[in-house]
């Protein structure tokens, strides 16, 4: 563990070793809520232990972190290195996906983020990233709701209702 | 014998349940690559699908899937870094650093032969030790179950990456995670914060998912302009002499595999993450260190899980209890199909015994073709460009995170966890550990409270008791090893000077 | 492909409406099951559903929605509209969710399509334990305070309530070891982890036949073919009789509200279903007795489940509030 303290810190790593403290804190904090302290046998007992445990080894790393050099300009290399534009926007856009998919509903949804992140990541003209998007979703629409049942959140297509019509023409 | 041996031959002599064994394990293959979907969930899907089947031919298909699906989690493991299923958690670690070098076909096809041979080592044990498995399962007590989970998370230590602190950080944060919802045991909220949909706690799965699959896709952003690396299709089959050099591996990792799951309440998951552990442990020189691709740290989860299924078994024909999910579903199978699972089947229907073996023998010598076929194939997929592989995984983990019980908050916690352990990786915090503690919680919590209840409150008496069987004495004497030989303690100052003397 | 989504948009809404009412039903139903796969609740729908289909013409989609002991499933189909194309298919848990505080909504906010089948509580013991029935267990508990090992499935569960209904009779101290569900507790009890467990006779008669447990009580007013010479609890404990027959129980549900017609189909569905050889057959081996009940007689059976269940864990100390806040009348 001795070249572990040799590494700089990357751009707010002590920053996250606090939030993290502050989580383990207010974990620790409803731990104690959920039956105090009053049984070995109460459903609080491995919760206290738990987050015990996560406020000591958190402090430890905290301790560890302060003995390792600094990295210079720590706000422009955090959103260099840690959260560059590609990754926040990717966050950000799997988030609205799933903001969207119990309204939307999947096929629509997962079209729209296909062709729309292909596009982003991989420019290369609209009409592959259709293409693959389509063949893709065929292929998870075809293993998931047909061969293993699952329902994906329908949302403003009525598929039930179309399989049904088109059941009804094999009839 | 000649009729056991007829039982055995059903399935290999009958076409169309030839064909049947075949065609699950086939489709095994791809429910257990895929994340979200469960083995357990497709063959509970088959016996309302099967209802008027012939319940031989419902089982051939079930049996199929079961192997199949045990093995089928390595694939994505292997080249995404997303474990198929929680028994594929510790494939990752090591399978996902060799395709990064582009070694995945060569991943592939030791995962493969491992895992049958652990497949094969689950059936005999099966076929010639049942009973007695079987009554030596049934007589782990609650302590000896607390010790068993006290033993998996000890293994915080060797994947803890740079720093123990965090890793211990980590390993009780997924404690912690695998602790919320109602509690199992008096139905009292845990972190719940009065929201229902957080009652079923957070599904393993998801996190897995999340901590795995969408951090590392994230963590792959930063590298989009890189062209992906060219995979060494050669070679595939692993050659005889690797399958020697690394037979004592597999042989331990299976016996793990099966006692681990014969225990009703432990399965695949436990085992293959004990198996590596132990390989660790018990690997002096590994040509490449563990968590860097280390052909040990695949082969001892995958022959380990594999075995479970033979595991699983033993207590499921000889006493009509599950060793895990799967067969407590089979259960279910056999008695719609008209069949009394229990611990009279046996007596009543002597066939059925052979009959799953021969069964599963198949299906494992299935899983050896349908693995070994088409490998070039999906070692391509790593070679796909990164602006198209990264957004499909991505939409792959969506889906399979809402398929694991149909519901939107899973995705919600993948997400969460995903962005979470992307900045975890960041910044030096391996997300291993968390997923070790998310499944190591309920075993542990469940039974220290049982133990201690049964103890009323004692202390004392409990740990007196853990001298009162020759099990207890053993595991417990195991954890002490365990935890010396992970401690500062030993590594700073006994062990050098034992080795000089 | 705009404008062919919107038209048949335009074309399905049109023909779902007035579809709707007449000819239920025109599209899968989704089945909602309570429990996880391979539990009794799973294996009872899993068996019931493909004969419901026969009549109903179209698929049940079967999808597992687990925890909070079967509160989400039932949100969550309480949330759904009541066309009939949601079915909830649940255990007897639901019926505890008001006193208990789990949730506001219980059997009663739903409409019983049909109550396919009821199991009978027994006590069951570890072989080796010194007594053979409830007379000897409860001498033999009275003597050894708080050394009898029972397992128990969480507070409202049906071990629960059993205990309840024997404590109300004679004051035991028993120490209760908790397992999620009947048959962790079963195998813990043939390994010597627990020494006597309430336990539903489906769930342990495969094991007692087999000689890997005995039966202490049956906790009915009459004796079952399934466990000859064993005599009812009522014979040792007469009080017993004012909460008995009484037993866990698995049904269909709707949310309510849905059309009539459309309950009419999937109670005549269901009730096919659990009329026929098949059904019956298999829920006599399991020791459950068929009831395949539906309408008033199905509100009335619920009603007095919850009542008497309510009360016992009320006046047992662990209900979260009292029967009456909910307008549950007391078991005369």
């Amino acid at each position: 563990m001795s070249d572990h303290t040799a590494i700089p810190k990357k751009p707010g790593e002590t920053l996250f070793g606090f939030l993290f403290l502050g989580l383990s804190l207010f974990l620790f904090w409803q731990s104690y809520e959920i039956a105090g302290f009053d049984a070995l046998s109460s459903p609080g007992a491995l919760p206290l232990a738990a987050s015990g445990l996560m406020v000591i080894s958190c402090v430890i790393a905290l301790i560890d972190d302060f003995k390792r050099p600094a990295e210079a300009g720590q706000i422009k290399a955090f959103f260099e290195h840690i959260l560059p534009l590609s990754v926040a926007l990717m966050i950000g856009i799997i988030f609205l996906f799933a903001v969207l998919l119990e309204d939307v509903g999947f096929i629509i949804t997962a079209f729209v983020f296909l062709v729309g992140t292909i596009q982003l990541l991989h420019r290369k003209g609209i009409g592959k990233s259709l293409l693959i998007a389509a063949v893709s979703l065929v292929f998870v629409y075809l293993i998931f709701r047909i061969v293993f049942v699952v329902v994906l959140p329908e949302g403003i297509i009525p598929e039930r209702e179309i399989m049904a019509v088109i059941e009804a023409w094999f009839e | 014998m000649l009729e056991a041996l007829s039982y055995f031959a059903t399935s290999w002599l009958n076409p169309e349940l030839l064909a049947l064994t075949a065609l699950g394990t086939f489709l095994g293959i791809y429910v257990g690559a895929i994340p979200g979907l469960s083995v357990t969930m497709a063959v509970s899907i088959l016996i309302s699908f099967t209802f008027s089947w012939e319940v031989n031919n419902a089982l051939c298909l079930m049996v199929g899937i079961y192997m199949g699906g045990v093995y089928g989690g390595s694939r994505t493991a292997i080249l995404l870094n997303i474990p198929g299923a929680p028994s594929a958690i510790a494939t990752a670690l090591d399978g996902y650093p060799m395709a990064q070098k582009g070694e995945a076909g060569r991943a592939i096809g030791l995962s493969t032969v491992m895992s049958v041979i652990g497949g094969f080592v689950g059936i005999i044990v099966l076929s010639v030790a049942a009973p007695t498995v079987s009554e030596f399962a049934i007589k782990f007590q609650p302590r000896d179950y607390l010790m068993l989970g006290l033993i998996g998370i000890l293994l915080v230590g060797s994947l803890s990456g740079e720093s123990l602190s965090k890793g211990i950080f980590a390993g009780a944060l997924g404690v912690l995670i695998g602790t919320v919802g109602l509690d199992p045991l008096t139905a009292e909220e845990r972190f719940t914060f009065g929201v229902v949909e957080l009652w079923n706690g957070i599904n393993p799965v998801a996190v897995m998912i999340g901590m795995f699959g969408i951090a590392e896709a994230l963590n792959q952003l930063h590298h989009l302009d890189k062209t992906a690396i060219k995979q060494k299709v050669d070679k595939i089959v692993p050659s005889w002499k690797d399958i020697k050099k690394y037979l004592p591996l597999s042989l331990q990792s299976s016996s793990i595999g099966v006692v681990v799951g014969s225990l009703p309440g432990t399965g695949g998951d436990i085992a293959a993450l004990m198996a590596y552990d132990q390989a660790k442990r018990s690997t002096k020189n590994p040509e490449v260190p563990f968590g860097k691709g280390a052909k040990e740290g695949l082969i001892a989860p995958e022959a380990a899980n594999n075995a479970a299924v033979g595991g699983a078994y033993i207590p499921m024909l000889t006493l009509g209890i599950p060793g895990d999910a799967v067969t407590a579903v089979f259960i279910g199978a056999l008695f719609i199909h008209g069949l009394n699972p229990g611990p009279m089947l046996l007596t009543e229907q002597p066939d059925m015994f052979w009959f799953t073996v021969g069964n599963l023998t198949l299906a494992n010598i299935f899983v050896l073709i349908f693995g070994l076929t088409g490998i070039k194939l999906f070692a391509k997929i790593v070679e796909m460009p990164k602006g198209i592989l990264i957004p499909l995984i991505f939409l792959l983990s969506i889906v399979g995170a809402y398929a694991i019980n149909n519901s939107i908050a899973d995705i919600w916690w993948m997400l969460g966890f995903g962005v979470l352990g992307y900045f975890m990786k960041q910044y030096g915090y391996q997300v291993g550990p968390v997923i070790l503690g998310v499944i190591l919680s309920r075993l542990i919590d469940e039974n220290w409270r049982r133990a201690i209840m049964s103890e009323r409150e004692d202390m004392g008496s409990l740990f007196i008791n853990l001298f009162a069987s020759p099990l207890s004495i053993v595991l417990f004497v195991a954890i002490c090893l365990i935890f010396i030989s992970q401690t500062p303690i030993w590594t700073k100052w006994l062990k050098p000077k034992l080795s000089r003397g | 492909m705009k404008k062919f989504l919107a038209s048949t948009l335009a074309v399905l809404s049109l023909a779902s409406t007035t579809a709707m009412a007449a000819d239920y039903p025109s599209k899968d139903i989704q089945g909602v099951i309570q429990w996880g796969a391979g539990g009794s609740t799973d294996t009872v729908m899993r068996s019931v559903s493909p004969l419901a289909e026969k009549v109903l013409g179209e698929d049940i989609v079967l999808t597992n929605k687990t925890g909070g002991v079967g509160a989400i499933a039932t949100k969550y189909v309480y949330s759904r509209k009541a066309d009939g194309y949601t079915l909830l298919m649940g255990a007897e848990n639901p019926q505890m969710y008001k006193v208990l505080g789990l949730s506001p909504i219980d059997y009663s906010d739903m409409i019983p399509i049909s109550i396919l089948a009821r199991g009978t509580p027994i006590f069951v013991a570890n072989n080796d334990a010194p007594y053979n029935n409830m007379a000897e267990l409860i001498e033999y508990a009275k003597a050894n305070p708080g050394k009898v090992k029972s397992g128990s499935t969480g507070k409202g569960g049906m071990t629960s309530i059993v205990m309840a209904m024997l404590q109300s009779q004679v004051k035991l101290d028993f120490t209760m070891i908790p397992y999620d569900g009947d048959g962790p507790a079963l195998t813990a009890l043939q390994g010597g982890a627990v020494d006597i467990m309430p336990a539903v006779l489906g769930a342990a008669i495969e094991h007692i036949r087999a000689g890997r447990m005995k039966v202490i009580g049956l906790v009915d007013v009459a004796a079952n073919d399934l466990l000859p010479g064993v005599t009812p609890i009522t014979d040792t404990l007469p009080g017993m009789k004012s909460y008995l027959p009484w037993g866990p129980f698995f049904g269909v549900f709707v949310k309510k509200g849905t059309p009539e017609a459309a309950v009419a189909k999937l109670s005549e569905a269901f009730h096919t279903g659990a009329e026929s050889e098949d059904f019956k057959a298999l829920m006599k081996k399991r020791g459950f007795t068929v009831m395949g009940t539906s309408g008033k007689e199905a509100v009335d059976f619920l009603e007095s489940y919850r009542s008497v269940s309510s009360w016992l864990v009320y006046d047992a100390g662990f209900a979260k509030h009292s029967p009456e806040k909910f307008g549950i009348k007391r078991p005369e």
